[in-house]
């Protein structure tokens, strides 16, 4: 645990769970861990873990291999990978949440590429209001 | 308080996507629960920009030598190689006047491609009133909305028809009247 008067600034890693009730400004790479953001966290960094919880706050990248959740308490400025995020009602979260941490490089798509499958060719058509009851 | 609406033209944004089809996704506003757990079933990366948050920054913005372009530029931060499937603008364009809109898709265009999908909210008539809500998504066919703590400043509804002349990079496809004179649409790229 990284109790609530220390202020780390630096790399923290290791091969346990952590707590952070204090400040850390830097990088957290815990990645066959559990990472909770308490609180009183204040985190200035980009974290990787198995599972994160943020119920402080954290400005920066956030990547969990299984899961992140941020509570209700919870907020948080930066990008989220992980293939399962939860936000609870009152979180605060202001960034881009990515639920396909796979095949990076197709994400990576670069401009002219072409377009999904998806969505085929839509036709010129005029607009037109339906009226809706209710 | 959450309340839910249904949604006839959201479906439609949605009904040709595969499951394990890649989405990528912009939405305009808060990020809320419900849209955050619908999105999960998807193989999707949601960007989330709250530009109504810096609607005062819009209206400095007009008096001063900052274009407006650079001011949304610096505003939704967009990965240069990131494209978007869908925009989800909610009500955003009835609080940006025909500059601000041009300016925002001037900036959005080279994140659009031609098959890019979108929904927004305009009003029938231009004395209805703000609906003053944070909008989501709970199921395809059914938008949330959540009370805003307080109504939002710089209030300029924005009827079909005025937006239609705004739109430079989108169409509309399809509008559907809603209850309070609120017309939903659906929007297609147009590069």
């Amino acid at each position: 645990m990284i109790g609530p008067t220390i202020k780390i600034k630096g790399e923290v890693s290791g091969d346990e769970d952590l707590l952070i009730q204090g400040q850390v400004e830097g990088t957290i790479t815990l990645e066959a861990h559990e990472v909770v953001v308490g609180e009183s966290g204040q985190v200035f960094a980009d974290i990787l873990a198995k599972t994160i919880k943020i119920d402080g706050k954290v400005n920066g990248d956030v990547t969990g291999t299984e899961n992140v959740v941020i509570s209700k308490l919870g907020n948080v400025r930066g990008n989220i990978v992980a293939p399962r995020v939860l936000l609870e009602d009152g979180a605060i979260f202001k960034g881009s949440i990515d639920m396909d941490p796979g095949d990076k490089a197709e994400k990576a798509a670069p401009q002219g590429a072409k377009e999904p499958a998806a969505f085929p060719s839509q036709e010129n058509k005029a607009p037109r209001l339906d009226l809706k009851s209710g | 308080m959450i309340s839910s609406q249904p949604s006839s033209l959201l479906p439609t944004l949605f009904e040709s996507i595969e499951e394990e089809e890649r989405l990528t996704v912009l939405h305009i506003g808060n990020a809320l629960p419900e849209t955050v757990e619908f999105f999960s079933r998807y193989r999707c990366k949601l960007h989330f920009i709250d530009l109504f948050d810096d609607l005062s920054r819009l209206v400095t913005t007009q008096d001063s030598t900052i274009s407006l372009h650079q001011v949304f530029i610096d505003l939704m931060h967009l990965p240069a190689d990131t494209r978007f499937d869908l925009c989800l603008f909610w009500d955003l364009f009835n609080f940006l006047d025909q500059d601000a809109v041009a300016a925002m898709l001037q900036t959005l265009r080279p994140h659009l491609h031609g098959n890019t999908l979108a929904h927004a909210f305009a009003v029938h008539n231009l004395k209805t009133i703000q609906s003053g809500n944070l909008f989501g998504i709970r199921a395809m066919d059914q938008v949330t909305l959540r009370p805003r703590p307080a109504p939002l400043e710089g209030y300029k509804p924005c009827t079909q028809g005025q937006l239609e002349k705004s739109l430079t990079c989108f169409r509309i496809k399809r509008s559907v009247l809603l209850p309070q004179s609120r017309l939903e649409l659906l929007l297609s790229a147009r590069l």
